[in-house]
């Protein structure tokens, strides 16, 4: 069930009604319908992965019962060896089986030692590395004892499972998501309110903005061939707005279908793209996964504490995994491995934490100083992401040598003028109420809210009538498919 | 609670209004479905011969030139599944029939109007013909079925600029084709032939495919009515470049079903000399001209 589907317009209001006039005098109840409502929602997908998802939550449910009764290390060891290797193995076998054998078979033919091996035809569960990276988190944490393992069985299926961000996350972390699963919910008026207002905006980014240079983006890079070097740079720059709206455009629908039901998700994106340096695009970018690999892989492995060696060492198997856990294709990993070369001169000569603030705090007008960063900063980032856009490492290089090219100074060749010149303008408008609306949560949190109501609500309309009226071709959300 | 519900109702109000008035306007709008569906409802007694499938039937399968009663219910896209749908709901209504002609294209087995960019002809057939074969919403209404831009485009063509919807005659072959931008039989022959092209072999599908095509054969051999398979001409630059095993795969099965219950024949126009570029609308259709000259050679053959 896709969140800008007719099936989740009408989902969503069927399953408010139900929480909060006919569960709402009880807490197991309320649970326990958000458990159905997210099984449904899955379900809607792909039944076939229910029993997968619920394996899952049934095996770190037990895993964190057992944990609370083992005293020695060594069991306390074995049980989070035992969830470690059943979760990340199941991601592995679906994510990454083929990848494995089909590079396999490459390297041992170069090696002049054919092999015979057979790829599988494995569906990838959607979600499963969002749910997967979920549910370990809760497992370290019990591990560490820095969480309490819950014996609430409906409560820890509803975090697993909770439909808002099962597919997509934000990945939440147990420390956050499951307490509130234990206190009573009351509705909050301002909170239903303010949700609203975040999804009107996830789904403007999504339909509006991401949808419409997915069209542009698609044609480009399917027939980089054909195009001059500066139509290729546009296409990377349509496919830049595309995957930070789609994917921030969801994350917005998710946190305020959130709210609605009185939960608050963690932040996702901060608007990443007038960071001043890499370092504060990854502060910005993809939140919930950053901070989880900074948490859970980066922190344990020593950070940025050692020596040169062990920084450099650090920072690539940060940035490499990230790329990996995209998915099963050396474009991640280069992608990954390109942002880990752009980031490691700022921690080498330590000014990775130069730009913690916002940019431009309380000015309407960044310096030419910060609009300098910001820009190369997002130039730096356009490139990267042709990788992560590419179908493989050979369309990337080809796409790169379009590039650089002597066609690059000719004129972009568009047919559809007049649309490319109704997505530029929206474009323009859209990164104009991002960085007026940079200081809140989301851009439109705030704005607004001192206007007379009819103004308000014109302003509600207007984006409405844009989502109708300017809605590019229905694209499914790139991040379904990690 | 009670605000938060009151004030989200009465500022989606508007919306819900306008949309369910542009469902209304859109549903008033006359089209082919509902003029095929009112010409069965009418005459299906009368009906000798039925044409089914989808373009290449439509647009070259002219009932004008038979001399049997006969009715064109295809459509653009038509699958077999939706073919079958048409013959069962009509069943005891068809007095007459004597004989359905059943075109068998390039594509037809590895066809599924649900997925891809025709899949909005699928509300047509619930709406239209009250043929209920989705359960889904957007096939279940005008809105959903198109973009809003598409929607909008049908409301003012019908509403401010007068311009029928209506693409189909009385007896229901295509007498208005869409204006392309190139007819060129070179280009368009490329293009249909990439469009047909089975990109992964679906099995699935295939299979699904040709038992709706036995069912069909079989409910004719129940019912006494010959069965007319036929594989419609095509321009040399689009037949030269099918994939030979895609077109082998359709000719046995044709064959192969025709032969099954005894009440079929197939008969393969696809290299057929008597067509010439005039005969062509595009590369894999027949124009005004080939719809004639086609429609009388079939009607001798199926009188033989």
């Amino acid at each position: 069930m896709l969140f800008h589907s007719i099936d989740f317009a009408i989902f969503v209001p069927v399953v408010f009604v139900l929480y909060w006039f006919v569960t709402n005098k009880s807490l197991k109840a309320q649970n326990w319908l958000i458990v159905v409502a997210s099984y449904v929602f899955y379900g809607w997908w792909d039944y076939r992965f229910l029993s997968l998802i619920f394996f899952t939550t049934l095996l770190d449910y037990i895993v964190g019962i057992g944990l609370s009764k083992a005293e020695k290390p060594i069991h306390r060891k074995l049980l989070l060896a035992t969830s470690m290797t059943i979760n990340l193995g199941m991601l592995g076998f679906y994510k990454y089986f083929n990848f494995f054998i089909d590079n396999f078979i490459t390297a041992f033919t170069f090696l002049g030692m054919p092999i015979q091996a057979n790829t599988l035809d494995i569906i990838l569960p959607v979600g499963i590395s969002f749910y997967t990276f979920q549910t370990l988190s809760y497992v370290i944490d019990v591990y560490r004892r820095q969480l309490e393992p819950t014996k609430n069985l409906a409560a820890f299926i509803a975090f697993v499972t909770f439909f808002p961000q099962l597919v997509a996350g934000p990945i939440e972390r147990a420390t956050n998501l499951l307490p509130q699963f234990y206190k009573h919910r009351t509705f909050d008026y301002g909170k239903a309110v303010d949700g609203m207002r975040q999804i009107l905006w996830g789904l403007f980014k999504k339909i509006v903005i991401a949808d419409n240079c997915a069209d542009f983006a698609n044609k480009i890079f399917g027939n980089y061939d054909d195009l001059n070097g500066s139509t290729l740079v546009f296409g990377a720059i349509f496919f830049t707005f595309q995957i930070y709206c789609d994917f921030s455009g969801y994350s917005d629908i998710a946190i305020g279908t959130a709210r609605l039901f009185g939960f608050d998700l963690m932040r996702n994106f901060s608007f990443p793209y007038f960071s001043r340096d890499i370092a504060e695009f990854w502060r910005r970018w993809h939140i919930s996964l950053s901070t989880w690999f900074r948490d859970y892989v980066y922190i344990p492995l020593g950070g940025s504490k050692g020596g040169t060696w062990m920084k450099v060492r650090n920072t690539f198997i940060i940035f490499l995994l990230s790329g990996f856990w995209h998915g099963a294709n050396w474009t991640f990993i280069a992608w990954g491995a390109l942002n880990a070369m752009y980031f490691l001169p700022l921690l080498l000569t330590q000014n990775n934490r130069a730009n913690l603030d916002i940019v431009a705090q309380g000015k309407n007008v960044p310096s030419f100083r910060e609009f300098s960063s910001m820009l190369v900063t997002f130039g730096l980032t356009v490139f990267a992401w042709i990788f992560f856009r590419a179908d493989n490492m050979g369309h990337a290089m080809g796409y790169i040598s379009g590039i650089f090219s002597a066609s690059l100074f000719k004129l972009p060749n568009f047919t559809t003028v007049g649309l490319v010149a109704t997505t530029n303008m929206f474009l323009v408008l859209f990164v104009l109420l991002e960085w007026f609306g940079r200081q809140d949560e989301y851009a439109i949190e705030k704005l607004g809210l001192k206007w007379k109501r009819p103004f308000r609500h014109a302003f509600y309309y207007a984006l409405i009538a844009a989502i109708v009226w300017f809605g590019g071709k229905e694209q499914e959300f790139i991040y379904f498919q990690f | 609670m009670r605000k938060f519900l009151i004030k989200t109702i009465l500022f989606t109000l508007p919306v819900l209004f306008m949309t369910i008035a542009m469902e209304l306007l859109l549903r008033n709008i006359p089209n082919d479905y509902e003029q095929k569906k009112a010409y069965l409802d009418k005459h299906a007694a009368e009906i000798e011969t039925l044409v089914l499938g989808s373009s290449h039937s439509y647009y070259g399968i002219n009932p004008a030139f038979f001399t049997s009663n006969t009715f064109n219910v295809s459509h653009v896209s038509q699958t077999f599944k939706y073919d079958y749908a048409i013959l069962k709901k009509y069943q005891p209504k068809f007095k007459s029939l004597r004989t359905i002609v059943l075109p068998l294209s390039y594509f037809t087995l590895y066809g599924n109007i649900e997925e891809g960019a025709e899949s909005w002809r699928v509300k047509n057939y619930n709406l239209y013909y009250g043929l209920n074969v989705s359960g889904k919403l957007k096939d279940n209404l005008e809105v959903l079925g198109n973009t809003f831009k598409v929607n909008k485009k049908r409301l003012t063509n019908y509403y401010f600029a007068h311009e029928s919807a209506i693409t189909a005659t009385e007896l229901g072959w295509c007498m208005k084709r869409e204006i392309k931008k190139t007819n060129d039989l070179v280009e368009t022959g490329k293009a249909a032939e990439l469009r047909h092209t089975a990109k992964e072999a679906d099995t699935a599908l295939v299979n699904y495919n040709i038992a709706i095509l036995k069912s069909i054969s079989a409910w004719c051999a129940e019912q006494n009515i010959k069965l007319v398979l036929i594989t419609m001409p095509a321009y040399k630059t689009y037949s030269e470049r099918l994939n030979i095993d895609q077109l082998n795969l359709t000719i046995n099965t044709a064959q192969q079903v025709a032969n099954e219950n005894g009440n079929g024949i197939y008969l393969n126009f696809l290299n057929d000399p008597r067509f010439v570029e005039a005969d062509f609308y595009d590369a894999d259709h027949l124009s005004d001209i080939g719809a004639e000259k086609f429609s009388k050679i079939l009607n001798d053959e199926i009188n033989k």
